[in-house]
């Protein structure tokens, strides 16, 4: 993980990708991002719940998400990125027991005045298929 | 070819398109550090603009800031967990006539959140303390999906400093489902 530094935008190329990163979910990394996100919906911290709406368990709320996926890129992009936009698309629910793997790839990359904005393409996948995928744009200093 | 049956759900629902989802808020609380302190524990995101003043301050934020994936985490309303399951699980009771009541009222329950744009015109500082409005931009028309029979509906809410400064949006589309109409065969697909 790179959040001591920011990489240099000069050095960031369109097609780079990012270090990819697996999270090892339980249900008690849902509860504590559907919590610390201020969301109680019973499906994101009761199985039961979670099964009577069809669901295979508890599975993660999309405030969490977004934060996950803000953090993915971030853990590249540094303490000096400033997010811009963060949209995703849900598929698979991300529930216990199954991995979510992230990758991310810069897509876009353009110069605006004493900055440099970035288009990330980024999936968060599990073995049940993708749970978000969708892009976040950022920037970076100019140096 | 034959007429598509009248959707007489989605007719009542017509009046909600384009108007306020419930009255403006005024966030709970300020941003602040004891709730993005929560947040980067629950996310371990190790990222020191948020919590490390001193390397905040080294940074071009200047200071610490909140993490920008919060912006929804401001406005979310204090619950009412008293009778929750009889709402549908839905955590708050609210007065307001509005989309989500008329569907839950109609039979379809369950909620997925599907699609998520968020935009963040400038990050957050601890004090700021932001209100929250939303508008019903669209519903779909019924669509049989591996949850049941539902609705899409998609609103966009707006996040205001107190001087009225837009602060970040969202766009946010959530799915409205009958989960006693699942089609045992696509469910089986889904998990």
């Amino acid at each position: 993980m790179s959040t001591t530094a920011s990489p240099q935008s000069r050095d960031v190329r369109v097609g780079d990708e990012l270090p990819p990163f697996e999270l090892k979910l339980t249900s008690t990394l849902i509860v504590a991002g559907a919590i610390a996100s201020r969301d109680f919906m019973p499906a994101h911290h009761d199985p039961a719940f979670a099964k009577a709406q069809g669901a295979p368990d508890v599975f993660m709320n999309i405030l969490t998400t977004n934060g996950y996926v803000a953090r993915f890129v971030t853990d590249w992009a540094g303490p000096e990125a400033i997010l811009q936009r963060i949209e995703i698309r849900l598929g698979a629910p991300a529930i216990p027991g199954r991995p979510l793997r992230f990758s991310g790839r810069v897509a876009d990359k353009r110069e605006a005045g004493d900055e440099c904005v970035f288009e990330v393409a980024v999936r968060a996948a599990n073995d049940l298929g993708d749970h978000a995928t969708g892009t976040v744009t950022l920037t970076l200093p100019r140096e | 070819m034959a007429e598509p049956a009248r959707d007489e759900v989605r007719t009542r629902l017509e009046k909600y398109v384009g108007k306020p989802m419930g009255a403006p808020s005024l966030a709970p609380d300020p941003v602040n550090v004891p709730m993005i302190r929560h947040w980067v524990a629950a996310l371990d995101d190790r990222n020191p603009i948020y919590l490390d003043a001193a390397a905040a301050a080294k940074t071009r934020h200047g200071g610490l800031v909140a993490p920008p994936a919060m912006l929804q985490v401001w406005g979310m309303p204090s619950p009412k967990l008293e009778g929750i399951a009889e709402r549908g699980g839905s955590p708050v009771e609210s007065a307001a006539d509005n989309v989500v009541r008329a569907l839950d009222a109609e039979g379809f329950t369950g909620t997925l959140a599907t699609n998520s744009e968020l935009e963040f015109v400038r990050y957050l500082r601890p004090g700021d303390r932001l209100h929250v409005s939303s508008e019903l931009e669209s519903i779909s028309s019924r669509k049989s999906t591996a949850l049941g029979q539902g609705y899409f509906v998609t609103w966009v809410t707006t996040y205001q400093a107190e001087d009225g400064e837009v602060v970040g949006r969202q766009r946010f589309r959530i799915l409205k489902f009958d989960p006693g109409t699942i089609d045992p065969s696509r469910r089986k697909a889904a998990s």
